[in-house]
């Protein structure tokens, strides 16, 4: 997160210092960079009294001493400990962070979890414009008439949709289509295909998601 | 240096040949010197609104293949001064001219001209690839119906693909009695859809199918409402901050010329 490219990254936590290093890197590799940002860093560690944990590779118990020296003789810092990150403190450590956001307690919008990656389309999708992606698209502007979106996870419109969505267009009948104002040509989700009834308020902003319950699309005011 | 403006639409019918026939004839009634360029090749229009058909010896394709210099193919209007013509030829079609050559074309007229205002042919075919390859800014022209806004829409989204950026809109045949009874698109409705700046609302006026049938712009008639749409973008062009016409009115004609004063800003 703090280094922009990819490499060994040193993450603080209330307990000390996580190390992280990618899955593809050798010992010798991991160490030598270890030493290097450690001596970088040398002035920010010295005297403090730090545990330290890691996370990606594996390493053997004469592995871990190595590291140990490193950080040891390089930082200045007094290493209480070295261990691998397991599962369990790190689950631990999650449930002891503050939530920052209040999550809804509505379980509308995280039903289906694998909607894959997700697209951010920052301008309006105009008539004539095709969008295709495997994933989820966000859309922050409008979908006209005529303009099309396709994916195979979840749709959200941050914006009028008046153009034709598709979502769960390889068939996860979970995916849904989010709008702050739904008023499409036609919705698809899944092989459910869904027009929306005429003469509605054509101006009013209200978000409605459209899912499928009992085999058919159903549109709700969220 | 001059500005190379192009007016597209779309769809057919919706008002591109009037509208470039009507601002090029008011911005050259500002003292400006304005080429109009016809790029409809096969199917012109702008010399028969412009009421210069009859003076046609070299076109756009002659003077584009080297058959003719730029200055021979240029018909001068001779009732507005610096005002200029460059027609389309009638017996080719639209894959005659190269989008590359009309960027050449666009900056040899800009040396000398302030405006070169291109008339672009309906559709998003070759015709519309050449018509915008040299233009610096776009007007987009629509109708309050539905279909002309899709196409609009369509033509904006194409714009915006070839780097012309902000287009704006121009709203023509606006009728304020059919809005008013909910029956037509209003304007509002309208910028909502294709979220572009609006530069001109021209009402429905009887006078331009007249002035069209003659060859004489509406522009320079002080009795037409649509020619008095056309003095404003004119002026809004040339970079004044003109009100936009009140047409929330259902009043008769005269009284629509004497509130002509406008009620909404820019």
């Amino acid at each position: 997160m703090e280094n922009e490219k990819k490499g060994i990254v040193f993450k603080g936590n209330n307990e000390g210092l996580v190390i992280v290093i990618p899955d593809d890197y050798d010992f010798s590799k991991a160490k030598a960079e270890i030493e290097e940002k450690v001596q970088n860093a040398a002035r920010f560690f010295r005297g403090a009294k730090i545990k330290v944990v890691y996370r990606g590779i594996t390493l053997t118990p004469e592995e871990e001493d190595e590291i140990r020296n490193v950080l040891d003789e390089k930082s200045g810092a007094i290493i209480e400990s070295l261990s691998k990150d397991d599962e369990s403190k790190l689950n631990a450590f999650i449930a002891k962070r503050p939530k920052k956001v209040p999550v809804s307690s509505h379980k509308l919008f995280f039903s289906s979890d694998d909607a894959g990656p997700c697209k951010f389309v920052r301008s309006t999708v105009r008539s004539g414009t095709r969008i295709e992606f495997d994933g989820s698209v966000v859309v922050i502007g409008d979908v006209n008439p005529g303009g099309e979106i396709v994916a195979s996870g979840n749709v959200i419109v941050l914006g009028a949709l008046r153009g034709m969505v598709h979502a769960g267009s390889e068939g996860n009948r979970d995916s849904f289509i989010y709008a702050l104002k739904l008023k499409p040509t036609q919705i698809r989700i899944a092989e459910a295909i869904a027009r929306m009834p005429e003469g509605s308020d054509e101006n009013k902003i209200c978000p409605e998601l459209a899912r499928i319950k009992d085999g058919i699309i159903e549109v709700e005011q969220v | 240096m001059g500005e190379v403006i192009v007016i597209t639409s779309g769809k057919g019918g919706v008002g591109k040949t009037t509208t470039t026939a009507n601002l090029g004839t008011g911005i050259a009634l500002q003292g400006k010197k304005v080429v109009l360029i016809d790029t409809d090749i096969g199917l012109r229009n702008l010399d028969v609104v412009m009421g210069l058909e009859n003076r046609i010896v070299y076109d756009l394709v002659d003077v584009i293949e080297g058959q003719c210099r730029l200055k021979q193919a240029l018909i001068k209007d001779k009732r507005f001064e610096g005002l200029y013509l460059l027609p389309a030829p009638q017996t080719r079609d639209k894959n005659a001219v190269a989008p590359h050559q009309m960027v050449d074309l666009c900056e040899e007229l800009k040396k000398e001209y302030d405006y070169i205002i291109i008339d672009c042919p309906a559709g998003i075919e070759q015709g519309f690839k050449n018509a915008i390859a040299g233009a610096d800014r776009a007007f987009v022209v629509t109708t309050p119906e539905v279909s002309a806004v899709r196409d609009a829409d369509r033509i904006i989204g194409l714009l915006e693909a070839n780097e012309i950026r902000n287009p704006q809109l121009i709203v023509n045949r606006v009728r304020p009695d059919m809005v008013k009874r909910g029956d037509m698109m209003s304007i509002e409705d309208i910028i909502d859809i294709l979220a572009i700046g609006l530069i001109g609302v021209v009402p429905d006026d009887e006078n331009i199918i007249i002035s069209t049938n003659r060859g004489e712009p509406a522009v320079n008639d002080s009795k037409s409402i649509a020619g008095q749409a056309y003095r404003n973008i004119t002026r809004r062009i040339l970079g004044e901050d003109v009100p936009f016409i009140n047409l929330n009115n259902s009043d008769g004609f005269l009284a629509k010329m004497k509130k002509l004063f406008g009620i909404k800003p820019a």
